[in-house]
């Protein structure tokens, strides 16, 4: 049997890059083929040539047994190749089912009497995802209007458009940097499935712990080459790390116990509604002293998120009570909070924490671009921000051709770098001062990163946390939560349900807690602050 | 894609002459639009006139009617002048992520309020009379233009929709009070009464005349003291700045060594203070050596030359609103809120007050234009019946034109000033309708906003730049 799809000796160069330095890639029919590296090794543009939407300067494209040439996407839908991007490609007013058909559009003749006229055949269509969907277990509804689902749902849609295509062959860009860990589980049940019945699937990624949990064969890209391919049972999480990063890579956090000082942060009963005015916090209290990391864990879309725009003055807060090192700061403005001590790694990098178009430089001090010494009176002193940034940019490691470069042109850990620099240099700036010790909130801080600057990051936090600074850490990952937690608390429908000594929880504990099963022990009243 | 395998940002700052290659990515794409516009132009005359002598009539008449003949290009420049003025003030809004498209309405209430202010007092000295019609004009733009500044920061109402509303209100409005309460009440034709002598901007070849009077010197002295301090200031305020003594550490607890912070404060305090010193000697200077030398030797006698000393003050605004909005922390609100609203709210700046800031503003430069025409152009020296200028909407091909540049926006608005100028010798030489102008701008403007086309056109590969900042921000925005 030919293999599904094979790349052989494909180069790719982009001005000034070589993205693609004679690749060879193997897909197997029927098997799910991990492709693990960092951002930039060049996975994502090997697997837009496959689709089509690049060409390559060099190399041959075989389809089942076949040479081809595919020159766009269409053509790689002839062959039977689908992919699933990172961003959906979704219309999100229309629905399912009109999702799907888009670009396929199956018609019914209407009556005579309207001539050509002709009306879209939803019908036939629907019924057709529903059979698709039954087959290979993907739940959606075709009627459900794409934008009120999910996000693991609306990359269910996108799976099932490509099925809808007649898809054998699957490439899967990162499926998983959208999901929580159990939505994520449910994924490869699927992908399972779908390898069962036939199908080949390439799955991009950079999280080694999916890679063993549903990969046949793991190829690894670095810097545009192809450093190997094996199979799970020859691989070690730190081998395929070392192959990724091109270096040994710690992956346990070394740290020591936490010494907590004084509460820092005090969370008093805090009630928060969502946009669409529900309530999505319902009486939270929890208290985060100097010198600790408290985690924050939970599947995604129980409160957190709103939470943690609360506290860091950016949603209004319905009831309850916020102090910062005493202070009342329920109402605070973000400015106000700032001036206070707090740093804010936010959720979403490209929505909150930088502005694009901005280069480096000015997203250094986008949160204290008005005061001493960035600015004297109302003009900015551009020779003290550059220095600054240079500084940071060398202290932190931020690949970037300069502090002029937008923030846009880097790569998803620099972006993330350069807010964690940004807030980190704030809080050690302050810390010493007389009005208590610097907050940190750092909300999904290693999302979509790649391991060395996952790495990165997490030593950081920890050395603010061995500073002095209280930390609070909200995160998808319940391994990161893990490993960098000194306590863990466990938010499910807006309620933290219990907050347990991150040295002697377990995974299947804390999965417990985030599916809202609390143990017996955990009685309401004991429920919150239960570290003292 | 997270791979950033894609060209994207790798070749930033890596060219061989990275300035000379920035020179030409930012001036070729409005060259290629203006070239192809003058060629679609040309098409279109050979097309309706059916002579190929026809176009190079109509140019040759453009090019001479802008430039060569008598006052041709001091015409071209005094229509420049409100040109620059809009522009830069459409350009402040695009930069804070707002379409004022009423520039023109706005244009119309500060030659309005310049109209009153300079004849409701009389007998006070240029010194005092021209700051307040000045002031009063960008007043009436600023207001203007905050309303629909306010409604949109606090009820959502789409600027677009609501200062295009405010247009027409202006123009009736003005026409209202024109013709009634503000009607000169001697003359047959309906206008405003003239303005002081004192209000008025001096044409150019009337300086040497006006300077004879000792407070007039005084106020171009301390106009052109002024404006050498802002262009020092300009110039100065990116460069040798160095933190105050009391924050000599970069805030990441590395200190600079004392030695070199007592250096950097004692260079910093004298670039401040060199801005002053510059401004004013430059002031001191002019007060004493011009009204003497302009009587010995003066370029502009031409009785006739409308140029006035508006180009002045377009000159200065376009610093100041460079200065501004790269300089300042102003300008830093204002564009971050432009650009990414979001992120604004999370760094701590208000959106609410910087729309109404960035529109007031946008507004105000629409006045200031709008008061030139009145002060400094206008025959009557009043604001008549019918004013109509057009300016306003040519200025949004303009500002696109020169990319929201405030010195880009100053070339591309003479190119405006110029053709618009131009027009009328070009219709007399060739027969050609001078809206073939307007055609031809349209197409500008076309070109610019939908670059992709242009770049199809001539093969030219997207500039490999991520997150590019739209010029302008669609209706939905």
């Amino acid at each position: 049997m030919p293999p599904a799809l094979q790349a052989i000796g494909i180069t790719k160069r982009f001005p000034g890059v070589l993205a693609n330095d004679h690749v060879d890639f193997t897909l197997q029919q029927g098997e799910i083929h991990a492709l693990l590296g960092e951002n930039g090794a060049g996975k994502s543009t090997l697997m837009n040539i496959l689709y089509g939407l690049y060409q390559p300067d060099e190399g041959q494209v075989w389809v089942k047994g076949e040479l081809v040439k595919i020159s766009n996407p269409h053509e790689a839908i002839a062959r039977g190749i689908g992919m699933v991007h990172q961003h959906f490609m979704l219309v999100p007013p229309l629905t399912v089912t009109e999702n799907i058909m888009l670009g396929q559009e199956s018609l019914v003749s209407a009556t005579r009497m309207l001539g050509r006229l002709a009306m879209l055949d939803r019908r036939s269509a629907a019924a057709r995802i529903r059979e698709l969907s039954r087959q290979y277990g993907l739940a959606v509804d075709p009627d459900a209007i794409v934008g009120d689902l999910p996000v693991g749902a609306q990359q269910r849609v996108e799976i099932i458009k490509a099925l809808y295509r007649d898809a054998d062959i699957l490439i899967l860009d990162e499926p998983t940097a959208v999901l929580t860990p159990q939505e994520a589980d449910e994924l490869f049940v699927i992908m399972r499935g779908m390898v069962k019945q036939g199908k080949s699937i390439v799955f991009i990624t950079h999280k080694l712990r999916e890679v063993f949990a549903v990969a046949d064969t793991i190829s690894v890209m670095r810097g545009g080459a192809m450093v190997g391919s094996l199979k799970p049972a020859q691989a070690t999480r730190e081998l395929l790390a070392e192959m990724m990063v091109g270096r040994k890579v710690i992956l346990a956090i070394d740290k020591a116990p936490a010494r907590p000082g004084l509460a820092v942060l005090q969370v008093e009963g805090v009630r928060v509604l969502d946009d669409r005015r529900h309530v999505a916090v319902d009486g939270v209290s929890l208290e985060i002293r100097s010198g600790e990391i408290l985690g924050l864990a939970g599947v995604q879309g129980n409160g957190q998120t709103e939470l943690t725009e609360a506290l860091t003055g950016l949603r209004r807060v319905a009831g309850g009570k916020i102090l910062l090192n005493g202070h009342d700061t329920t109402h605070a403005t973000p400015r106000q909070l700032v001036e206070a001590g707090m740093g804010h790694v936010p959720e979403d990098r490209h929505k909150h924490g930088l502005v694009l178009s901005f280069p480096v430089r000015d997203n250094i001090v986008l949160c204290t671009y008005y005061r001493l010494p960035n600015a004297h009176g109302i003009e900015l002193d551009y020779a003290v921000i550059a220095r600054q940034a240079s500084e940071l940019v060398r202290i932190f490691d931020i690949r970037t051709p300069g502090i002029e470069t937008t923030a846009g042109a880097l790569s998803g850990g620099n972006q993330q770098k350069v807010i964690m620099a940004r807030e980190l240099s704030r809080l050690s700036e302050r810390h010493g001062a007389q009005n208590g010790a610097p907050l940190l909130i750092a909300s999904q801080p290693t999302r979509g990163l790649d391991v060395g600057s996952i790495e990165f990051i997490h030593r950081r936090i920890v050395e603010a946390r061995d500073a002095g600074a209280a930390v609070l850490l909200i995160s998808a990952e319940l391994d990161e939560i893990m490993s960098l937690s000194d306590r863990i608390a466990v938010m499910y429908k807006g309620h933290i349900l219990a907050t347990v000594d991150a040295r002697t929880a377990t995974r299947e504990q804390l999965g417990l807690l985030m599916a809202g099963v609390t143990p017996a022990a955990a009685r309401p009243g004991q429920r919150e602050g239960a570290h003292d | 894609m997270t791979d950033s395998a894609s060209p994207k940002g790798a070749v930033a700052g890596r060219g061989w002459f990275p300035l000379l290659q920035r020179v030409v990515d930012l001036l070729s794409m409005p060259a290629l639009a203006l070239l192809t516009a003058f060629v679609l132009g040309a098409v279109v005359i050979l097309i309706t006139s059916g002579r190929l002598e026809t176009v190079g009539e109509a140019y040759w008449g453009l090019l001479r009617g802008a430039f060569i003949k008598q006052r041709g290009f001091s015409e071209s420049l005094v229509a420049a002048i409100p040109y620059v003025l809009l522009s830069l003030g459409l350009a402040l809004g695009f930069k804070t992520g707002l379409f004022n498209i009423g520039v023109e309405g706005q244009f119309y209430m500060g030659a309005l309020a310049a109209a009153w202010a300079g004849q409701a007092i009389q007998g006070v000295p240029a010194l005092v009379h021209l700051p307040v019609v000045l002031l009063a004009g960008a007043a009436g733009g600023a207001i203007w233009a905050g309303i629909p500044g306010y409604l949109k920061a606090k009820t959502g109402a789409h600027e677009v929709i609501s200062t295009m509303m405010m247009n027409y209100i202006a123009f009736r409005l003005t026409e209202f009070i024109i013709s009634g309460p503000l009607r000169a009440p001697s003359g047959s034709t309906i206008q405003t009464p003239r303005i002081s002598p004192a209000a008025e901007l001096w044409a150019l070849w009337d300086i040497p005349n006006r300077l004879t009077a000792p407070l007039n010197a005084l106020t171009l002295s301390l106009a052109l003291g002024f404006g050498a301090w802002l262009i020092a200031r300009a110039a100065g305020a990116g460069g040798q700045h160095a933190p105050d003594g009391a924050s000599a550490h970069t805030g990441i607890g590395v200190p600079v060594s004392p030695f070199a912070g007592l250096i950097a404060r004692i260079t910093h305090h004298a670039s401040r203070h060199l801005a002053l010193v510059v401004g004013l000697g430059v002031a001191l200077v002019s007060f004493v050596a011009l009204p003497p030398l302009t009587r010995l030797w003066w370029p502009f006698t031409d009785e006739y030359d409308r140029l006035h000393l508006g180009l002045l003050l377009a000159i200065l605004a376009a610093v100041g609103v460079w200065w501004l909005l790269w300089k300042t922390t102003i300008g830093f609100e204002l564009r971050t809120v432009g650009a990414n609203p979001n992120a604004a709210r999370y760094a701590g700046v208000s959106i609410t007050r910087n729309i109404v800031l960035g529109m007031a503003l946008s507004g105000a430069l629409a006045g200031l234009a709008g008061t030139v025409e009145v002060i400094g152009v206008s025959i009557c020296r009043c604001l008549p019946l019918f004013f109509s200028s057009g300016y306003g909407f040519d200025s949004i091909a303009i500002a696109l034109l020169g990319r929201n540049n405030p010195f880009g926006i100053l070339a591309s608005a003479f190119l405006f000033g110029a053709m618009r100028n131009g027009a009328d010798l070009m219709e007399l030489n060739s027969g050609v309708s001078k809206y073939i102008i307007s055609l031809i701008q349209a197409l500008v403007l076309l070109f610019v906003a939908a670059p992709a086309v242009v770049r199809w056109m001539y093969r030219i590969k997207a500039a490999p730049r991520a997150a590019e900042a739209p010029l302008t921000r669609g209706w939905g925005g």
